[in-house]
């Protein structure tokens, strides 16, 4: 498994205008939207959204091994072996807030870059959707590319965000817009 | 790396034809995605807008810097060629009754060499999907607003985005070295205001009845047009636009809030002892837009809204459904997604099982 070939997904939250449009569009196709949309007090809002990291912590904190990290870099978590556990350790794990309430049986939901998508041919429809060309599905090795000052400055706000949205909701996870 | 947006995202081809025919009536975010929605699944799909190019306020409302225009125009040219999808422009669909209140003028109008009437949709066409968008402004009744120089928010941002396609049909207004007015809080106003200050203007004023913590467009786009360089006036309700046969200047009164009102905001209430007055050569009352429908008492939108029908979407006009602004008023990009593929898989339901035959 070498690092040319991963995939993974990449937010240029200086580009993003928080139209909402990505959440619309995953929702529309999995029911429950696995990137979703959070606004800073300040109004500015913003799509949180899985990173599919590189060592993922959500895959240590999950007891079952539920969550696994496919050869080309996807992050997926498969419902058939989550036990629906109450501690949620997964979205508590997280850094990017990116593990949803499912509200079924399977407790949990988060982005698989359209795993389904892909089986045929097809990208992440949060790609396509984006009006502004925010949203990457890219080669790992051209990320450092991707991370223009513009860029990084709107996600070290997005990330202090999430912070401060925690230490609020300790021991909740993050909750959800609606 | 990168990749085109496309409203067709469902399929990589669309599958053989199907044999129903579906008229969308406004090429916005609404019908394009119904209309690549409804094409990746076979239906013959054509779209009708009334201005020169599709995109709607994709195209036409929101600013280059916000979202960039080729981005669009590759987006709708892939929905023509790749998934068939067919584009009548200029074409305005019409209601078949006459209004009371006699045609109507609604911002884009300018443009339109055709009119289609939702009968001859109706008749032509196994469903219809309304997604006409809000054109109309919103008026703020006070005395001066037909003077020469008060734009609407609509009026001031679409001839700039319309003049970069067809630069012989539409005239911008040139605000370079005007002081410059703009009313209301919401995302058109500081759009407006942050594409005068752009053009050049000597002065730009934002100014909104209640207080930066109710603007819709939200406390950080507020505080960013003032970092920018704009003055912010807030509680502050404009009562006339001044002048003899061109904007002079605007008066208005200083509010405090009181209780909230229907929509949950505090409501301004006008302290009539302090009035003032600032000058102005152009002003833009960004109020707000209505939504614009072809029959619009025929499609009973009040009972459409409340689901008054058995299909979700539908309107009282049996086969016409509808989506985005024209249904909810001005809202958000996803929003009028959500709507026109809530309405695309509406109109599928409903043709398998009340049309059953194409």
């Amino acid at each position: 498994m070498s690092e040319q070939c991963m995939k993974t997904k990449w937010v240029d939250y200086s580009k993003c205008i928080g139209c909402e449009s990505c959440e619309a569009i995953c929702k529309h196709m999995w029911g429950t939207s696995r990137i979703q949309m959070t606004q800073t007090e300040d109004g500015v809002m913003f799509p949180l959204y899985c990173h599919h990291c590189e060592s993922p912590q959500c895959i240590k904190a999950c007891p079952v091994g539920a969550i696994q990290k496919e050869e080309i870099g996807a992050v997926v978590h498969d419902p058939e072996v989550c036990r629906g556990c109450r501690a949620m350790a997964c979205m508590e794990a997280c850094p990017f807030g990116a593990i949803y309430h499912a509200g079924g049986v399977v407790p949990i939901t988060k982005c698989d870059l359209c795993a389904e998508r892909r089986q045929v041919g097809l990208g992440p429809a949060c790609v396509e959707i984006c009006p502004v060309e925010a949203i990457y599905w890219v080669d790992v090795a051209e990320l450092p590319k991707l991370r223009t000052k513009e860029a990084m400055d709107r996600q070290k706000l997005v990330m202090s965000h999430i912070a401060a949205k925690r230490k609020k909701n300790k021991p909740k996870a993050p909750e959800d817009k609606k | 790396m990168f990749s085109t947006m496309n409203f067709g995202l469902f399929c990589g081809m669309p599958l053989e034809p199907n044999g129903y025919r579906v008229a969308i009536a406004g090429a916005g975010p609404a019908g394009l995605i119904a209309a690549g929605n409804l094409a990746c699944r076979g239906y013959h799909v054509e779209v009708f807008d009334k201005m020169p190019r599709p995109g709607g306020l994709l195209q036409f409302g929101i600013p280059e810097y916000r979202i960039p225009t080729p981005r669009i125009e590759e987006a709708v040219d892939r929905l023509a060629e790749d998934y068939g999808v067919v584009f009548n422009l200029r074409t305005k669909v019409v209601g078949s009754l006459e209004d009371p209140a006699g045609p109507a003028h609604d911002e884009g109008d300018v443009f339109v060499t055709a009119t289609r009437s939702l009968a001859d949709l109706r008749r032509d066409f196994h469903a219809v999907l309304l997604s006409t968008g809000s054109w109309r402004s919103r008026r703020m009744n006070v005395p001066g607003e037909n003077l020469d120089g008060v734009y609407s928010g609509l009026e001031y941002l679409f001839p700039l985005r319309a003049a970069h396609c067809q630069p012989d049909e539409v005239c911008p207004p040139d605000l370079a070295r005007r002081k410059v007015v703009v009313i209301g809080a919401g995302l058109s106003a500081v759009d407006a205001a942050q594409t005068a200050l752009l053009a050049g203007a000597d002065q730009v004023s934002l100014f909104y009845r209640r207080t930066i913590a109710e603007a819709p467009a939200g406390m950080h786009e507020i505080k960013h047009l003032t970092a920018k360089g704009c003055a912010w006036y807030e509680l502050a309700m404009p009562t006339a636009i001044r002048g003899a046969d061109r904007v002079e200047g605007v008066e208005f009164v200083q509010c405090s809030l009181g209780e909230p009102d229907e929509s949950g905001r505090r409501c301004p209430i006008p302290d009539k002892e302090h009035k003032q007055a600032v000058d102005a050569d152009v002003v833009i009352c960004a109020v707000g837009e209505l939504p614009t429908l072809p029959d619009a008492a025929a499609l009973d939108m009040k009972r459409t809204r409340k689901g008054g029908s058995r299909w979700p979407r539908m309107t009282m006009l049996d086969g016409v459904f509808a989506a985005g602004d024209c249904l909810t008023g001005p809202s958000k990009i996803g929003w009028a997604l959500t709507g026109g593929l809530e309405a695309a898989r509406s109109i599928r339901r409903w043709l398998r099982h009340v049309v059953r035959h194409p």
